[in-house]
């Protein structure tokens, strides 16, 4: 028996698997019978499970680094002569190790969460479901698809990782912010499940987990945006969203997410919405599964489902018992659950968040349908077919209008009801913005309705936006006599919740912006550039110099120089190629591009770089606005921080659970 | 309760608008994967449908107009074979006798494509006609 990093990250894991199941046994017992002392064990042995699996994770990184190939997953997704940041990402560049990742931010989150939620009646029971989970995730990491098997014969060498990943440091960043938004989000789920228990359907679970359940969103957003980022920057064809299935999956959780967030407003102000939210954030966390599953088990083909294995059903099963065991639970505590106070007006807060939800689900509903039919279909009749994004865009579109329209006067109705009079000034302002950006679009010569329309909507956003932020800002000045800025500082300190979500609606407008223009006005041609001619691309003329190649660390490029010239001035160099890694038969087109604020300049080699030709086909694409997605990004992630800091001064002190916590202790 | 009906029956309707737009958009969106002899099968079928095309590239077919930047081919299953028309360079490792999928519709006998995607298949066709149908429909999966 040697002491191998295999065998020691297998006994870690199966350790931490081990941990888990205690402290989930230990934790129900203590639960049910109220047993303080169990209790507490169940909450230290969260912290020993975290530091087993951070003992594996740690293991896992000591095999990669140091190119210990008789670890199976080393073997099969590692590579010596591949760069050291590539080594420790190939931590989450197959299934395996994702896996193990995933099963490790839960550990940690957990373990945070058995320390520092205050002793309340729900802990014990939220405890216990986050204990489950993690029992589930640390079972499919020790016992089926264990990333430490050893090898007998290892090898001397590995293939890498896959290319594709390898190609872009987002890597590095967009798995590990999807995960922290899944796992994120399975906290307010536990305690949803800890209230329906408890029979406590107030509001307590949502505040508690307020936090995390923000956070989560936030992190769930970045990642989406980032992955698009690295598809734009890496599959050649300048676009950063395809509705492929892979995206489809991490899209669904964010919808009902993001109504989610909405909809817990409803019942903290007015008590309503009480089964629906439970039924949201259920639905959030079984879709996560559930995309798990779809892109892992190979059902749904997708250009990048990477890899496969037993890992596909395990994760069915884990989704049908999660939706069986919490939708029981709701119909087991449905009275308790069930609304008694009513919509007193259509035209209210709740009324326009309640729509809006709708829309959300609707949409969750329609990229499920989607990303299913091709599943469907197959089943039935037999045929290979798959969705074309044009489904998805005819049938999202006018929901995205109806969003962003919501968007601009949900937060300026009152709750209850609308007094007409001041809702009716409100509107005349925004439809005026409305009308005033819609006009403004046209005359500058877009035509395409759904542009136009969101042109149209920034408008009457950013004039609700302005008249939110004056609403509240100019009577606090009239009454303090200080001034506008200085009330306006103050105001944005002291509402952070308010001020936040104004700032991630704006983000919204921006990335709407970015989206609208980008897809409808993009010209995207193919070019033969002969080195040392300019050819005229619109504003610019291109002018290929000279092929080239390079070697980096386990990687060959081979390119072509690009002079971009505008107005008989050279403005960038730009340098499209082709990456190859390793031994990998597969080749990465890797685009090079000019980010200006107004539009993109998008070159990518078009075919092969043959050294021997006396010129290169070039793919060129000039897309506007772009940048404004990323932009927008950063400004919803600010506005996301920005409510998460706690205000200064004393917080609103949480509810102690009172005797339940120790009463037989 | 009346005003309970009235928000469940408003939201019924939405559902059902919903639902019809989006299985008429699914109707009219969906792209068939097939091999050519199935298109030969019926090809009113797909008449100015988007396709998906799979097959392997007829050696010695492979012609690419560098100037106007068209590419033509003829893709087969062994058993029938149609000639595909491409705007754009050759995609890398784009070669005799490989598998490809290509995407786009018939236009009067020619497939007209706008993505030409290589796909490595152990399958080949130099010696003879004859190709494993089921083979190479797995391997363009």
């Amino acid at each position: 028996m040697d002491l191998s990093l295999g065998t020691l990250g297998s006994a870690a894991s199966a350790l931490a698997l081990g941990l888990a199941v205690y402290a989930l046994i230990a934790g129900i017992a203590g639960a049910v019978r109220r047993d303080a002392r169990l209790q507490t064990s169940a909450r230290l042995t969260a912290v020993a499970v975290f530091l087993a699996a951070t003992t594996a994770v740690i293991v896992m990184q000591a095999a990669l680094l140091t190119d210990d190939f008789s670890v199976k997953y080393v073997a099969e997704h590692s590579r010596i002569d591949s760069p050291i940041w590539v080594k420790v990402v190939t931590l989450w560049a197959a299934l395996e190790g994702s896996v193990l990742l995933w099963a490790w931010l839960l550990t940690g989150y957990t373990a945070v969460l058995a320390l520092t939620t205050p002793n309340h009646a729900l802990r014990p029971w939220a405890l216990v479901i986050m204990q489950g989970v993690q029992v589930f995730f640390l079972g499919v990491v020790a016992l089926v698809a264990n990333p430490f098997v050893v090898l007998a014969n290892p090898p001397f060498d590995g293939p890498g990782a896959n290319p594709l990943l390898q190609n872009h440091w987002m890597m590095a960043v967009h798995p590990v912010l999807m995960y922290l938004g899944f796992v994120g989000l399975t906290v307010p789920f536990a305690f949803a499940m800890a209230a329906l228990i408890t029979r406590r359907p107030g509001t307590e679970w949502m505040q508690l987990t307020r936090r995390w359940t923000l956070a989560g969103w936030g992190f769930l957003t970045a990642a989406i945006i980032a992955g698009g980022w690295w598809s734009y920057e890496v599959l050649g064809w300048g676009g950063y969203w395809a509705w492929d299935p892979v995206e489809n999956v991490s899209f669904m959780p964010w919808l009902t997410a993001t109504a989610f967030i909405h909809s817990v407003q409803v019942q903290e102000r007015r008590r309503m919405l009480k089964s629906w939210n439970v039924l949201l954030i259920v639905l959030t966390f079984a879709l996560t599964i559930l995309g798990t599953f779809l892109t892992r088990s190979g059902v749904v083909s997708s250009v990048h489902a990477f890899g496969d294995g037993p890992v596909g059903p395990v994760f069915l099963g884990f989704f049908v018992l999660v939706t069986l065991l919490s939708l029981g639970l709701v119909a087991w505590r449905w009275d308790q659950v069930r609304d008694r106070a009513e919509l007193d007006a259509a035209v209210s807060r709740e009324g326009a968040f309640l729509l809006v939800n709708v829309v959300f689900l609707a949409l969750t509903f329609m990229v499920l349908i989607g990303t299913l039919f091709p599943l469907i279909v197959e089943a039935v009749n037999g045929a290979r077919v798959t969705v074309g994004a044009p489904f998805f865009d005819v049938v999202s579109l006018p929901m995205w209008m109806l969003v962003l329209l919501l968007m601009g006067i949900g937060p300026l109705l009152p709750w209850r009801k609308a007094e007409t009079q001041s809702l009716a000034r409100n509107l005349a302002w925004m439809t005026g913005g409305l009308v005033l950006a819609a006009g403004g679009a046209l005359a500058f010569g877009l035509r395409e309705i759904y542009p136009v329309l969101t042109i149209g909507l920034a408008g009457w956003n950013l004039v609700s936006l302005g008249l939110l932020l004056v609403g509240a800002v100019v009577p606090r000045a009239r009454l303090t006599g200080r001034g506008l800025a200085t009330t306006t500082m103050r105001y944005a300190f002291e509402q952070r919740r308010k001020v936040g979500s104004m700032v991630v609606h704006f983000g919204v407008v921006v990335v709407a912006l970015g989206i609208a223009a980008s897809s409808g006005y993009r010209t995207d041609v193919q070019l033969r550039l002969p080195y040392g001619e300019p050819v005229a691309f619109g504003q610019y003329e291109l002018q290929a110099l000279a092929p080239f190649s390079e070697r980096g660390a386990g990687r060959v490029s081979v390119g072509v120089e690009v002079a971009v010239f505008q107005g008989g001035r050279q403005v960038d160099l730009l340098r499209p190629h082709i990456n190859a890694f390793g031994n990998s038969s597969m080749t990465v087109p890797t685009a090079a591009v000019r980010y200006t604020l107004g539009h993109d300049l998008y070159l990518s080699v078009a075919g092969a770089v043959d050294p021997t030709a006396d010129g290169v086909i070039m793919r060129v694409i000039q897309s506007p606005l772009v940048t404004w997605i990323w932009f927008g990004a950063v400004i919803l992630a600010l506005g996301t921080v920005w409510t998460l800091v706690p205000p200064r001064g004393p917080a609103p002190a949480v509810v102690p659970a009172g005797a339940t916590g120790r009463a037989r202790a | 309760m009346n005003r309970k009906w009235a928000y469940g029956l408003a939201g019924v309707a939405v559902l059902a608008v919903a639902g019809f737009m989006i299985f008429q958009a699914l109707s009219t969106s969906l792209v068939y994967f097939i091999l050519p002899n199935e298109h030969a099968a019926d090809p009113a079928q797909y008449d100015g449908r988007r396709i998906r095309l799979g097959g392997i590239v007829t050696p010695g077919t492979i012609a690419f107009d560098e100037r106007e930047l068209q590419l033509t081919f003829l893709v087969t299953d062994g058993l029938v074979a149609y000639p595909v028309r491409h705007s754009g360079a050759p995609p890398e490792l784009f070669k005799e006798s490989t598998g490809v999928v290509v995407e786009g519709r018939f236009d009067d006998g020619t497939f007209v494509s706008d993505n030409v995607l290589v796909k490595h298949t152990e399958v080949y066709v130099a010696e003879g006609d004859h190709i494993d149908l089921e083979l190479l429909r797995e391997s363009l999966k």
